[in-house]
């Protein structure tokens, strides 16, 4: 198998498990808080408002969880390419390289 | 482990702030322009997944989920300072975006989970015997995680004591709830991230080898 398919196979594996598991991990999980969440409760610490208001949040219930994880997931997979290409353009640029 | 608003003292913030800016532009220097570009849409569907994985919060009984911090996963597969510049690319996106993490706190964040979170498990792999390196990849998830909460810890116990109780959480509720929780929480990390290096081990293991503006730690089948 070549590189370029095992690379693709590896991708497959990794998407499929993180998109079995965003649905099973929010039926098991909703509405309990994290550790630094349930930290802040056990002392008594209310979450001031925030200085900034986002735009989306990951939803309440795990159909809008699993759209804000779409909208993530390519939000990050297009920054990522984007600053490696531009980083690895600059690099070459400056190598004096076409 | 994402902090918010309002939690820690600006000046522990501030000092987040500096540390986190420190580490991310020597990681920026470390990888610039030193990754191939076929492995670059490799990287980026890492990171994408990365950011899912933090969304799925696992229940570690008592009421309480834990999710994947995925700094010691993409150490795995990406070195140190590539993790370090992806994982902080995430806890960006998931703060403007999302509003998950505070913008005041988004220097803390990056340096717990993206700066402390990679380091750890980089030098967690470093020092582990090389005969026992299986066990490397549990427990380097598994300190990356204790770890970055004990410095959670560490700031809000700082802040509780320089604000005289304004911000943070005081030490005695702070370190052992913090730690406990972490340490449970680690477990799942340890063992999401072996199972998903184990069956990259079988299927792809040249994506163990990247490695970017590092040198490698690789991991074998």
């Amino acid at each position: 198998m070549n590189l370029e398919r095992r690379y693709a196979k590896a991708i497959i594996g990794i998407v499929a498990i993180f998109a079995v598991g965003l649905v099973l991990f929010f039926i098991f999980s909703a509405g309990y808080g994290d550790g630094l969440e349930r930290t802040m409760e056990e002392a008594g610490a209310e979450e001031q408002d925030p200085v900034y208001s986002a735009p989306l949040d990951y939803g309440e219930d795990w159909p809008t969880a699993f759209l804000a994880g779409i909208v993530g997931f390519a939000v990050v997979f297009v920054v990522v390419i984007a600053y490696l290409k531009i980083s690895n353009r600059r690099k070459s640029e400056a190598r004096g390289e076409k | 482990m994402h902090i918010p608003d309002g939690l820690m003292d600006p000046l522990v913030a501030g000092i987040g702030w500096i540390v986190a800016l420190t580490f991310l532009g020597y990681a920026i220097y470390r990888i610039n322009g030193k990754v191939d570009d076929k492995t670059i849409p490799f990287m980026a569907i890492l990171g994408a997944g990365i950011f899912v994985a933090q969304m799925l919060n696992f229940p570690i009984g008592g009421g309480t989920t834990g999710h994947l911090l995925g700094a010691a996963l993409a150490v795995f597969l990406l070195g140190p300072w590539g993790a370090l510049v992806i994982i902080s690319v995430i806890l960006v996106i998931q703060a403007l975006i999302f509003g998950d993490g505070g913008l005041t706190a988004m220097g803390l964040n990056i340096m717990n989970m993206a700066v402390i979170g990679s380091l750890v498990a980089w030098v967690t792999i470093r020092i582990f015997p090389k005969k026992h390196e299986k066990l490397a990849v549990p427990l380097a998830a598994w300190t990356s995680v204790f770890v970055a909460s004990l410095f959670t810890a560490i700031e809000l116990s700082t802040s509780y004591s320089i604000s005289g109780g304004i911000y943070g959480i005081s030490a005695a509720i702070a370190f052992p709830t913090m730690l406990g929780y972490h340490a449970v929480i680690g477990i799942g990390e340890g063992i999401i991230t072996g199972a998903i290096i184990y069956y990259l081990a079988k299927v792809a293991p040249e994506t163990l080898k990247m490695q970017i503006g590092a040198k490698s730690a690789e991991v074998t089948q």
